[in-house]
């Protein structure tokens, strides 16, 4: 029986789920520099022990409307193919195991949000947890378009 | 050939391949500067011989690792570059040809071992191409026995045609080897027999077990049991031992029916060479003989040639290079930490200066403070240290462009001589590393559309011959590299011309001096050859050049005449990691800007500022300044109250200047460079950030980006 164990976070009323794996750490926020002519959904960047990386407002990202930041929000450091990057969050909620069964494939219909970042969708009880597919959150070469 | 062939013993030579691939590609690496060299001077024995020692070891050391094909190949090249040691042949073109066909085609064949990849077998054409020349070439001499002990050239440096040499397989050679490095003497004895002298070989045997007493013996030629049989009335001993030659001498000669012994210090390095695998050249290394030693000795010496550009040299003359192989993570990791003292040093300094505000007499402060200054001091001689370890001379990119050049002018029947200065000047490892590409692409141009074709060249009264020039040397903190050709000079006419066409400008001919026509070249989507050739036009433009020099921090300007030809200035950063930076405000945000390109700073008053198109611009001393506004260019909000006065950082990238507005100025810092990451770092204007004392990320300015984008109208 496959499982995935999963970090489980909330965006708003929302509570998603990405791949324990690819999860580097969880910080809180520290300051972070703006950089100018990126993608508006790029925050900016933080220094992250010596490391410059960039991070995302998820709500932007997923046209979600903004919030304001509260005592629990934290970046999750994410990393993919030596790659990092941060992802705000509202809250961290835990770490679980899910079972592959329990796991179905993204609807048809958006859940509010653009579905090319879902691969799929938990249940635990009664509980929904979207699970994101974290290589497309900060895509490539989308960045590079030169806003001459 | 299937890969299970191309590895006999599997495990073992994994160790030795490393080895094995930095060797051949430096062999092959003389062996085609030689065939250049040797195409320039004709006729040059020494040269020749030189070339051949390269195949033969190549030949050597491909056999021992067992690549069958590169064996095959080298051993009809190494035929073909023995008949013209021996004078057989004569140098041609077409040999010249054929040969460097076949370093092309081994160099390939390397790349496939190192790739782990199965070895091309496709070469054919060449060895029939190289036994053809062998057969016309025989025809014209009588085959003779390759070591005869008559010289045929009358050379008095070349060993093999004239005097005797002993050939030992390689367990032999590694036994003279271990001896050499016990500091034993080898000596080549030569003993002559009385005339008419019976039994030889039991005299021999005599003389061996008399030598045997004083050292090593290796070898008999002839051996023992041929001596009777054979007519020879002499025959040589290979001997290792520590007494002088004079008592070898008087002792060889106390057995009977021995009429004469000459005893000469025999050398091996010729033999050693050929088999680099297992030995070292420098005869002189009197250390440990453990087979590390060796393996880093010939490492050492190979290290050192390759630093030479062009020229084959020989391994023993040149002085000796201490060099050892590092990681390059290691290295860069080391370079990291380097870079985060610099922060913290910073941060120390802060913090003592504040602690000095607060307690001006305190003698443990000014102790502080003292103790401060001198760590700066080892800090910068720490940093220039680490940063010298990644600095590799140019003459490592410019050694490819002979080779280039000369196929080039092959191809366009044009002639050219390229002239090549300052190949020691060091550049940082990572600009070596991308900077071929735009200078090839430069040389490419130069040639293409450059120098004109032989006869336009007389017609116009020029010499025949066109001449390239590189050039490069350090200018202060820069490194510059020249292109310069005698050729036609841009038609900056038909260039205006063309940019116009494709809409790529709107300014009047007369607003643009010419040094900005020329400089349209860069722009994405020009070209104004008429057609693409072989040779140029890939589909790698001037513009992806300028983009790749830019990336590096540097810049590229353009001086032309008509008629008189081009040059193409291109000025890269010295160090890359580690800078001095100004730091600048706008509203309550941070930039650096690399203090390299600051000229000056201003404090000018607002009204002051005039628009002239659609360019904010200033009167400094007589001249015009364009002005950048940060704020708007960065998408930062006005300030509440607005001000009368602003600054402007003057900054310049070779003669030309940008004025920036900024808020305030902050102050000098000296600044690690760090990259933004693989999401971000094609920003525009932003050339990567640094983390200040204070730990907040701050980011850079990359003045070469922003100011290009004042040059195209907008």
């Amino acid at each position: 029986m496959a499982e995935e164990q999963l970090v489980t976070f909330t965006l708003g009323q929302e509570e998603f789920g990405v791949d324990i794996m690819k999860v580097q750490e969880i910080i809180h926020i520290p300051p972070i520099t703006r950089v100018p002519k990126a993608p508006d959904y790029v925050e900016g960047v933080i220094n992250l022990r010596g490391n410059i990386i960039p991070v995302v407002n998820l709500r932007k990202r997923f046209g979600m409307t903004t919030d304001q930041e509260s005592e629990l929000s934290r970046i999750v450091v994410l990393q993919f193919d030596g790659k990092v990057f941060g992802v705000r969050v509202d809250a961290v909620t835990e770490v679980l195991r899910l079972d592959s069964q329990a796991i179905e494939p993204p609807p048809p219909v958006a859940l509010g949000m653009d579905s090319h970042f879902i691969r799929g969708v938990g249940k635990i009880g009664e509980r929904l947890l979207i699970l994101l597919n974290v290589e497309r959150l900060m895509a490539g070469d989308e960045q590079n378009e030169q806003i001459a | 050939m299937s890969g299970e062939e191309t590895r006999n013993t599997g495990l073992d030579l994994e160790d030795f391949l490393e080895f094995y691939l930095l060797d051949s590609y430096e062999q092959i690496d003389r062996l085609s500067s030689g065939l250049l060299q040797l195409e320039r001077d004709g006729e040059n024995i020494a040269l020749i011989n030189e070339l051949f020692r390269c195949v033969h070891s190549l030949k050597g050391s491909s056999g021992t690792m067992g690549y069958t094909p590169i064996v095959q190949l080298t051993h009809t090249a190494e035929d073909l570059l023995d008949r013209l040691r021996q004078g057989k042949m004569q140098v041609t073109n077409e040999i010249i040809d054929v040969l460097l066909a076949t370093s092309d085609k081994l160099k390939l064949m390397l790349n496939q071992v190192e790739k782990r990849e199965n070895i091309d077998t496709d070469y054919e054409g060449l060895l029939s191409q190289m036994q053809a020349l062998i057969e016309t070439g025989a025809v014209a001499q009588k085959s003779v026995s390759r070591r005869s002990e008559k010289p045929a050239d009358a050379q008095p440096a070349e060993q093999t045609v004239a005097e005797f040499e002993f050939h030992l397989e390689p367990d032999e050679l590694e036994e003279v080897n271990k001896a050499l490095l016990q500091n034993y003497n080898i000596y080549k004895v030569r003993v002559d027999f009385a005339p008419k002298t019976m039994m030889k070989s039991v005299r021999a045997l005599l003389v061996n077990q008399r030598l045997e007493q004083l050292g090593k013996v290796f070898k008999i030629v002839p051996s023992i049991e041929e001596l009777d049989t054979s007519n020879t009335e002499y025959f040589h001993v290979l001997l290792a031992t520590k007494e002088a030659p004079k008592d070898v001498r008087d002792d060889a000669l106390e057995i009977s029916e021995i009429a004469e012994v000459a005893v000469t210090h025999y050398s091996l390095s010729e033999q050693l060479e050929k088999h680099s695998l297992k030995s070292a050249s420098i005869l002189t290394e009197a250390s440990e003989t453990s087979s590390n030693q060796e393996k880093a000795t010939a490492k050492e010496t190979v290290k050192e040639t390759k630093q030479n550009s062009g020229k084959p040299q020989d391994n023993a003359a040149g002085h000796q290079v201490h060099t050892i192989r590092v990681d390059t993570a290691r290295m860069d990791n080391l370079i990291n930490l380097a870079g985060e003292l610099v922060i913290t040093r910073t941060r120390l300094v802060k913090i003592a200066e504040d602690l000095k505000a607060q307690y001006p007499s305190d003698p443990l402060v000014n102790n502080l403070n003292e103790t401060n200054v001198y760590f700066g001091r080892l800090m910068s001689d720490l940093q220039e240290s680490v940063m010298r370890l990644r600095m590799v001379p140019i003459g490592t990119v410019f050694s490819r462009y002979p080779r280039l050049v000369r196929d080039f002018c092959r191809k366009t029947g044009k002639k050219i001589d390229l002239v090549i200065h300052g190949e020691e000047t060091e550049l940082d490892k990572t600009v070596i590393e991308l900077i071929g590409d735009p200078l090839t692409h430069i040389i490419r141009n130069s040639v293409d559309h450059g120098i004109e074709a032989p006869e336009d060249r007389i017609a116009l009264g020029k010499p025949e011959v066109g001449t390239i020039t590189l050039d490069a040397y350090h200018e202060g903190n820069h490194i510059s590299i020249v292109i310069s050709d005698d050729g036609a000079g841009l038609d900056l006419d038909k260039i205006y011309n063309k940019a116009l066409a494709k809409g790529l400008i709107s300014s009047v001919r007369e607003e643009m001096s010419e040094r900005d026509i020329a400089n349209l070249i860069f722009l994405p989507g020009f070209s104004t050859a008429d057609q693409v050739t072989e040779v140029s036009g890939r589909g790698v433009g001037m513009d992806v050049v300028r983009k790749t020099l830019n990336d590096l921090g540097g810049t590229i300007d353009i001086k032309t005449r008509r008629g008189e030809g081009t040059s193409f200035i291109i000025r890269l950063p010295l160090t890359l990691a580690i800078i001095q930076a100004l730091l600048v405000e706008v509203r309550d945000e941070v930039y650096a800007i690399p203090l390299s390109s600051v000229v000056e700073t201003l404090l000018i008053k607002k009204k002051d500022i005039r628009t002239v198109g659609r360019l904010p611009m200033v009167q400094v001393r007589g001249n015009t300044l364009p002005l950048i506004s940060l704020r708007e260019r960065f998408d930062i909000p006005e300030d509440d109250e607005p001000r009368e006065e602003v600054y402007v950082v003057v900054v310049g990238l070779g003669e030309r200047t940008v004025g920036l507005i900024v808020d305030e100025l902050q102050g000098q810092q000296e600044i690690v460079i760090k990259s933004l990451g693989d999401f971000l770092s094609n920003q525009h204007g932003i050339a990567g950030a640094t983390i200040l004392g204070d730990g907040k990320v701050t980011l850079i300015l990359d003045i070469g980006t922003l100011i290009q984008d004042t040059l195209v109208a907008r």
